[in-house]
């Protein structure tokens, strides 16, 4: 339902007790600020800028021109995806009418409801959404931090990172040994890694068929375990050795210059060493004081900050429940969010919350295998209702069809994101 | 775009909100849920809401995933019941259309048709 000015004033004066019309209403056009143009902030600029026509200002911060993917980035370690492929530009929400402004946001006054940008400015709003993505933990592998990720990158946020890892596969001597050093959940793609690890062997069995890869995980099990264990042992039998927790993996430390891996005591010489540390939400949520902990709790409902209303937080950086950290989570919260937050500025309908997802990953050529739930939001989380996954030693068309599948939704996922 | 499809949305509901459903003595438990479904009023917002739950896996001009847009509004309908019942098999399909209700299958059919 919805009241144009003088409708209202008219029938309130009119003693009909008409619900509370949104304040802004009252203001004009309603400011929404979005921080980060990723998953989940794209997906709620276009959103909100497409469904809230000109009652809307929407401005998205975001300081890189181009959003390279992380999703499918590891089909790119593959050699089964360009890199441009993966990037994707800012032009179609700025012609919807979103005014993107390539900046660090580095402060929120929430009492004053403006955001800093690094260039100086200040903008107002009336509804902040922040989808900044992941920081990694300080000091969560000994011997490692920021200064040391040329030696031992981490590509897991997409970009010059990637590139740089995949450049070192290729460079890797003969027989060499590849090592990851998976993180401690909660964190970013639960399966990730381990798609990471399929497909760097993909790589190396054209390239480097003697080279060995070392999984240093400190976690007891990780996501469609059985299904990738299956794959590895089908179509990379020897090359790939996991340590878990029992023996160590969870007290670890690196030697970039040495280039060593220190696994309680057992020193490791290895070519190449992927370091993905231990993740918290991104830190202009921590610098906004919306966090518990690493990350942002949120309501259930409509992803609002459980600290602050008028704020609401997407993605990676939410603490909201059963949800994984996903691009295809942050895209399905999104929608949720634009939707109340157009309710609260603009009046229009409510409905109530769905959110969905699927991971799908790739452990061969035409390899695919997937995961994947429904929720619905209760008092406490974000709660699944039913979820799938794929079965141990399903048809080789089966898989190929899971394959397809994800190139469709790589294409789907990515125009709802950037238009 | 999408105003003129709800709108056209809006004006299909209203055209096809009046057959009763009523006296399918011949037919399915199915084709009985279906005739149900078309007589509902679809609620053109609630369509387009619903449908942003599609689009993260339905690109606009198709390609590996089937295409929805611009689809037969009963063809969808069945595509939908059919997931939901099992006559149709695809585990992500069951998962999204098992917590599908009739008023939700009735507008997202309807939006889908109608938006290209
Ligand atoms: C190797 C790998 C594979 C993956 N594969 C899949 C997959 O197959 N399917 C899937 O669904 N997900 C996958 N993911 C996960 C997915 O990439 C993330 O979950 C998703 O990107 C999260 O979205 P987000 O909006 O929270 O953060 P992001 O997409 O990371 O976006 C955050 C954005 O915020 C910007 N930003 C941060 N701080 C600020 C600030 N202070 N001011 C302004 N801007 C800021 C950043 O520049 C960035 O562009 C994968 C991830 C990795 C690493």
């Amino acid at each position: 339902m919805r009241f144009n000015r003088r409708g209202f004033i008219g029938a309130a004066s009119a003693g009909i007790g008409l619900l509370a019309a949104p304040m802004v209403r009252a203001q004009g056009v309603a400011n929404v600020v979005v921080i980060g143009g990723g998953a989940g902030g794209a997906t709620a600029a276009r959103y909100i800028a497409k469904d809230g026509g000109d009652r809307v200002r929407v401005t998205l911060i975001e300081p890189s021109r181009a959003y390279y993917t992380c999703f499918f980035s590891n089909l790119y370690l593959g050699g089964l995806r360009e890199f441009d492929s993966l990037g994707h530009s800012y032009g179609t929400l700025a012609s919807m009418g979103v005014n993107v402004v390539h900046d660090w946001a580095v402060g929120v006054d929430r009492d004053a409801k403006t955001v800093s940008l690094a260039g100086g400015a200040s903008l107002p709003y009336d509804r902040l959404v922040i989808s900044p993505g992941i920081d990694f933990k300080e000091g969560a592998i000994p011997g490692w931090d920021l200064s040391a990720q040329n030696a031992m990158p981490h590509a897991y946020r997409a970009g010059s990172q990637t590139e740089l890892l995949k450049a070192q596969v290729m460079a890797m001597r003969e027989g060499g040994t590849f090592a990851i050093i998976a993180p401690p959940n909660p964190y970013r793609c639960p399966p990730g890694p381990y798609e990471r690890v399929s497909m760097v062997a993909h790589t190396l069995r054209e390239i480097n068929p003697t080279a060995k890869i070392l999984i240093v995980d400190p976690k007891e099990s990780y996501s469609k375990q059985a299904l990738f264990e299956d794959g590895w042992q089908a179509h990379y039998p020897g090359m790939i050795e996991r340590i878990g927790p029992d023996f160590g993996a969870n007290i670890v430390s690196v030697d970039p210059a040495a280039m060593t891996i220190d696994i309680d005591g057992q020193v490791e010489q290895v070519d190449v060493c992927n370091v993905i540390p231990a993740q918290m939400a991104g830190r202009i949520v921590h610098e906004a004081g919306l966090t518990e902990g690493d990350w942002a709790p949120v309501n259930p409902a409509d992803m609002s900050s459980r600290v602050d209303p008028n704020v609401f937080i997407l993605g990676d950086a939410a603490n909201q429940g059963d949800m994984p950290k996903s691009a295809f989570a942050a895209n399905s919260q999104a929608k949720v969010c634009a939707n109340a937050v157009l309710g609260a500025l603009t009046g229009s309908r409510v409905f109530p919350a769905r959110y969905s997802n699927t991971c799908w990953s790739l452990i061969d050529t035409e390899d695919g295998v997937k995961v994947g739930a429904t929720y619905e939001p209760t008092e406490e989380k974000i709660a699944s209702v039913d979820s799938f996954v794929s079965e141990q030693g399903e048809s080789p068309e089966v898989r190929a069809e899971t394959y397809r599948e994800s190139l469709g939704w790589y294409d789907a996922i990515t125009e709802d994101m950037f238009g | 775009m999408i105003a003129t499809a709800i709108h056209r949305a809006a004006l299909a509901a209203l055209c096809l909100a009046a057959p009763p459903a009523t006296a399918f003595s011949e037919t399915s438990d199915a084709d009985q849920r279906r005739e149900a479904i078309l007589a509902l009023t679809p609620d053109a917002e609630y369509g387009a809401y619903l449908s942003s739950e599609c689009t993260a896996c339905h690109a606009e001009e198709g390609g590996d995933i089937p295409l929805i847009h611009g689809q037969d509004r009963e063809a969808l309908i069945d595509a939908l019941l059919g997931y939901k019942t099992g006559t149709r098999s695809h585990d992500v399909m069951e998962t999204i259309a098992g917590r599908l209700g009739d008023e939700e299958i009735a507008a997202l059919a309807a939006y889908f048709s109608e938006v290209n």
